[in-house]
């Protein structure tokens, strides 16, 4: 058998450009699997083992506010196993620099380790309720630390009922609530520098919000198997006093639905690419099997005839894929895992998460199996016409090979105006169906992913385009702590610099329809605003009704409500009773992340029984004055947050560097995929016919004709396959983003022309640089031995 | 009237480099192939006889001496200039036919057709090789000799000036073989082409104006035959 090895290794070296090709998609679709199974591995592990040491809550329940003592009661029910009680509110922030950010203050009583959504802590140490030299200690995000060039000791100021309020960070911390730390569904990203997580003892919340013995969050942990949904409702009777403002579970909390939704469609892609990948190249293999399986005839007639078996010959021809497929598998585990390191470190930058780190064994031990099965399949299968060779019959030399009429002679004026060459091809490629069906899938499913490479590109293109220069034209919005007469945005309107002034309220509402409810904001926009426009999910423009809402489309869809239905809306601002109203459905938006519902100023205000208050406004300025207004509105106190447009864009673009890193992976590896099939199709093709080719040179063609018969060869096959995998793309997108649309993400597919032509301009080069690389050899074709080469 | 020359060789040798090793395949060789002529090439293998065709063909360079074609230098013609003569006057017809597998009878003659301005038609030329009832065939489907037939029709089409068969029947039984040579003397009559037939068979020489034997790579021996017998007459 040493002999066979030994047979193996040099058939593997003389085909060396294909075996070579065929290796690098295998190892292009195993790094691929490594990298993404393992890295989603880390992520999905980390996830879990942080939850479950930091008791992440089953459910929230936000109430206007409560006794404490509240607790206890909600303890005391079967069934609940973890209850902590605290207060979370937004707060203002004012930074060092006199510029404004936001906090999302959250508080814990202590000792902290038993409570619900715990703490890990990253730095320092942990807070104490009543610090010797009083004041109030707080942990801060490790983000937002350093974002903003904190240090341990220094103070970060809030803002709360109106007072400015010192804390002392004496450590960072991460909590299982705040993996993925954005303010809300409309900040696409995280940005560290304006919105941080601030955690403090509850006591010292109470104080500053004047709420001794109060809080206004009770978040549960269940036990395994209980009745949650009467648990629920039993607790909502409980804090319907106390004003019931939302109540949601676990897979609504904005950081987990979030992070789940990212695990979700990565462990999509980590099984969606690779099997395209390991396709392709069992689909090669088999085709390559199979011709040498032709080509070695007389051989494996000899083996047969010296007493080899039928298995024996088989399993021979078999490790040649096998072999390929191991080496894959063995450079492809190397570079996933060196993948998954930078995609380690690329998650590490969105998700505030322990240990999003390590190898799994198991992830390549798959690895291999997986490499081993696409081995077997494709040796088994290419190697099986072995079993039907005569060790007599393969003495004897061939005849030619069986050609045929073809579909396109039916069409005999079309066929009779093709040259000889034309037709040559034409028959070629219709007599090797196999060959031409992988070579055509190749290309489909490389022309595919630089479709879905570009759209990923588009996508994030048409989000920034849609969102930031069609719906958001402000370049500040202002939020205040609480609603505020419209007069008071007169002071700002004459700050110098300001050019327009726009008004608005939002207001979180409870929408009932139908026996369902959702919790969701009414955004009231005074009449003439231009600075704020919802989309419909045409992408038209559209206008804000006097009377009646504009629901988002998601909260349409969980309603199941439509134009024309009357829906009941709640308020649940924490002050006051809810003022419960009915209006109706006049249009449906399209919002990207979230869901906005829209209706006037007016009609906002009659919701809260009010008549003429704001909860904010956006601004047009002079680009000049930008940093005085900023300054200028940070030191107006019942200011809540101050978001820039610009700033907004800049931090985006800063993250999206890491994500046009892997839409540039991902087109580099469909280049690869593109090249290897093309060259290993060509090259094929041309060993096949290499007698034909000499003949044609003998009769006097030259060089360059001779070489155009390959590239005809090379386009019946591939232009089929750019056109096809153009829509073939297309639909990969559909499929890919309605399996990764969650109820708070949705997207649609708009693939810009710009990607059609390039995704065909750059197939075009692979098919071009593909025949390139296989034809070199052409040149050297010994016109006189192929003359008297036998098949 | 002198026959006209097509090709003259002068002291042409052609050496092949195998490795470490250098074959002298063809020795200080020089001879005058004439326009209208049969001439029939024997010599065992090894002899130098198919060096001397595919020298004559443009398929090979030599490695000294002087080829000519009429007034062209072959011996200093560049690559594209020999494919040029290749398309122009050289007919092949090879041991092993050498069709296009993709292509009917006809397209295959086609296919020869459209690389001169003037072919002859190739419906015709079908015909006169008998083969006007097997168009629509792949050489798959055809015999051996149906084969060399229609690789007699591919060469002719273009009208050559020299028609040159190496081993025509050596790949066929006796009586297909014998119908091929009558065809190749009927094509030297009626399209007044020079044929060249290269053969390790003696028999064959009797169908030949002239007969050049060889032998290690030199030419041993010319015979002119005072008639040509007819491939009927003939037995090997």
């Amino acid at each position: 058998m040493k002999v066979l090895y030994r047979k193996l290794r040099r058939g593997i070296w003389s085909n060396r450009g294909q075996f070579f090709a065929m290796a690098l998609v295998i190892t292009i679709g195993i790094s691929l699997y490594v990298a993404m199974s393992n890295t989603f591995s880390n992520l999905g592990y980390a996830q879990e083992s942080f939850y479950n040491d930091n008791n992440f809550a089953d459910h929230y329940f936000h109430v206007v506010h409560a006794p404490e003592a509240v607790a206890k009661q909600i303890a005391s029910i079967p069934g609940v196993e973890k209850v902590t009680a605290r207060i979370q509110q937004d707060v203002a922030v004012i930074k060092a620099d006199g510029t404004r950010a936001s906090a999302r203050l959250t508080s814990y009583p202590l000792p902290l380790a038993e409570q619900v959504n715990s703490v890990a802590l990253k730095q320092g140490r942990l807070f104490e309720a009543y610090p010797a030299n009083g004041g109030a200690e707080a942990l801060v995000d490790p983000s937002y630390l350093q974002a903003n060039g904190l240090n341990l000791g220094e103070n970060v100021e809030i803002i709360a009922e109106g007072r400015q309020i010192p804390l002392t960070v004496v450590g960072t911390a991460i909590g299982p609530e705040f993996v993925y730390a954005i303010k809300d569904l409309s900040s696409m990203v995280p940005d560290p520098k304006t919105f941080g997580i601030f955690m403090i003892p509850l006591n010292q919340a109470q104080e500053a919000f004047n709420l001794p013995g109060q809080i206004n969050q009770i978040l549960v942990v269940f036990t395994p198997g209980a009745d949650t949904e009467a648990i629920i409702s039993h607790i909502q009777d409980l804090l319907s006093p106390y004003g019931n403002l939302a109540s949601y579970p676990r897979k609504d909390q904005l950081s987990h639905s979030l992070l789940d939704a990212e695990l979700t469609s990565g462990r999509i892609m980590a099984r969606f690419f690779p099997i395209i990948f390991l396709a392709i190249a069992a689909g090669i293999q088999i085709v390559l099997l199979r011709r040498m399986v032709r080509m070695q005839r007389l051989q494996i007639g000899i083996m047969k005839g010296l007493g080899f078996s039928n298995a024996a010959v088989l399993f021979h021809y078999s490790s040649y894929a096998l072999a390929v497929c191991m080496i894959g598998a063995l450079c492809g585990s190397v570079l996933g895992l060196l993948f998954s390191q930078s995609l380690n470190q690329l998650y590490a930058t969105y998700f505030n998460l322990p240990n999003v780190e390590g190898y799994h064994y198991q992830v390549i031990t798959y690895s291999f199996l997986l490499a081993a099965a696409v081995g077997m399949v494709a040796g088994l299968s290419g190697s099986a016409p072995i079993v039907n060779i005569n060790p007599a019959e393969s003495m004897r030399s061939q005849p030619p090979s069986k050609s045929a009429h073809n579909i396109l002679e039916r069409l005999p004026s079309l066929w009779q105006s093709l040259s000889p060459l034309w037709k040559m091809s034409f028959r070629s490629v219709a007599r090797n169906r196999m060959r031409t069906l992988v070579t055509v899938g190749g290309v489909v499913a490389a022309v595919s992913l630089l479709l879905i490479s570009f759209f990923m590109n588009d996508a994030i293109d048409y989000m920034m385009k849609q969102y930031y220069q069609k719906e958001m034209l402000y370049d500040y919005m202002v939020r205040f702590d609480q609603p505020v007469r419209s007069s008071e945005l007169l002071a700002i309107s004459r700050m110098d610099g300001v050019n327009q002034v726009e008004a608005f309220i939002e207001i979180p509402v409870k929408i009932h329809y139908n026996g369902r409810t959702v919790e969701d904001a009414v955004n009231g926009q005074a009449e003439g605003n231009r600075l704020k426009t919802p989309f419909d999910s045409e992408g038209n423009p559209m206008a804000i009704p006097e009377q009646g809402i504009i629901l988002g489309e998601i909260t349409a869809r969980k309603l199941g409500a439509e134009p024309g239905d009357l829906i009941t809306v709640e308020t649940t601002l924490n002050r006051g009773e809810p003022i419960i109203t009915e209006l109706t459905v006049v249009s449906i938006n399209r919002q990207l992340l979230g869901s906005v519902c829209y209706t006037s100023l007016a009609q906002a205000n009659r919701l809260l029984h009010e008549a003429d208050v704001v909860s904010g406004c956006m601004l047009l300025v002079d680009p000049g004055h930008s940093s005085t207004i900023e300054a200028q509105l940070s030191d107006i106190t019942g200011i809540n947050s101050i978001a820039s447009r610009q700033k907004e864009i800049d931090n985006i673009t800063s993250l999206l560097d890491s994500s046009m890193l892997f839409v540039g992976i991902m087109i580099f590896f469909s280049l690869i995929l593109g090249l290897a099939i093309i060259y290993n199709s060509i090259v094929m093709s041309y060993n096949e016919r290499k007698k034909e080719l000499a003949s044609l040179l003998t009769m006097g063609f030259t060089h360059t004709e001779v070489s155009g018969l390959m590239l005809k060869d090379t386009l019946i096959q591939a232009v089929p396959g750019l056109i096809i995998g153009l829509p073939t793309g297309r639909w990969l997108a559909v499929v890919y983003i309605s399996s990764v649309s969650t109820d708070m993400f949705t997207f649609p597919v708009i693939i810009s022309p710009v990607s059609y032509v390039l995704s065909l301009l750059v197939g075009l080069g692979f098919v071009l640089a593909g025949y390139w690389l296989a034809t070199r050899g052409l040149s050297s074709l010994d016109m006189i031995e192929m003359s008297k080469y036998v098949d | 009237m002198a026959k006209e020359i097509l090709v003259h060789l002068q002291d042409v040798t052609k050496t092949y480099i195998m490795g470490e090793v250098s074959v002298e395949a063809l020795k200080a060789t020089s001879l005058d192939i004439l326009a209208g002529e049969v001439l029939v090439i024997l010599g065992p293998s090894g002899s130098g006889k198919s060096t001397l065709l595919n020298l004559i063909g443009g398929m090979d360079r030599l490695t000294s001496g002087e080829l000519f074609f009429r007034q062209q230098a072959l011996h200093s013609a560049s690559n594209s200039e020999l494919t040029q003569y290749r398309r122009d006057h050289i007919g092949f017809v090879f041991q092993f036919y050498n069709l296009i597998s993709d292509l009917t009878s006809y397209e295959n003659v086609e296919l020869a057709a459209s690389l001169v301005d003037d072919p002859l038609s190739s419906a015709e030329v079908l015909e006169q090789v008998g083969l006007q009832e097997r168009l629509d065939h792949f050489p798959a489907q055809l015999s051996g000799g149906e084969q060399q037939r229609i690789s007699i029709a591919r060469a002719i089409v273009k009208r050559p000036l020299i028609l040159l068969c190496d081993e025509p029947t050596g790949a066929l039984d006796y009586q297909t073989g014998k119908t091929i040579l009558e065809l190749l003397l009927e094509v030297n009559l009626r399209h007044g082409s020079t044929v060249v037939i290269v053969t390790h068979n003696a028999a064959i020489g009797a169908i030949g104006d002239r007969v050049i034997r060889m032998s290690s790579g030199r030419i041993a021996e010319i015979q002119i035959n005072a008639s040509r017998a007819t491939p009927e007459g003939i037995e090997w």
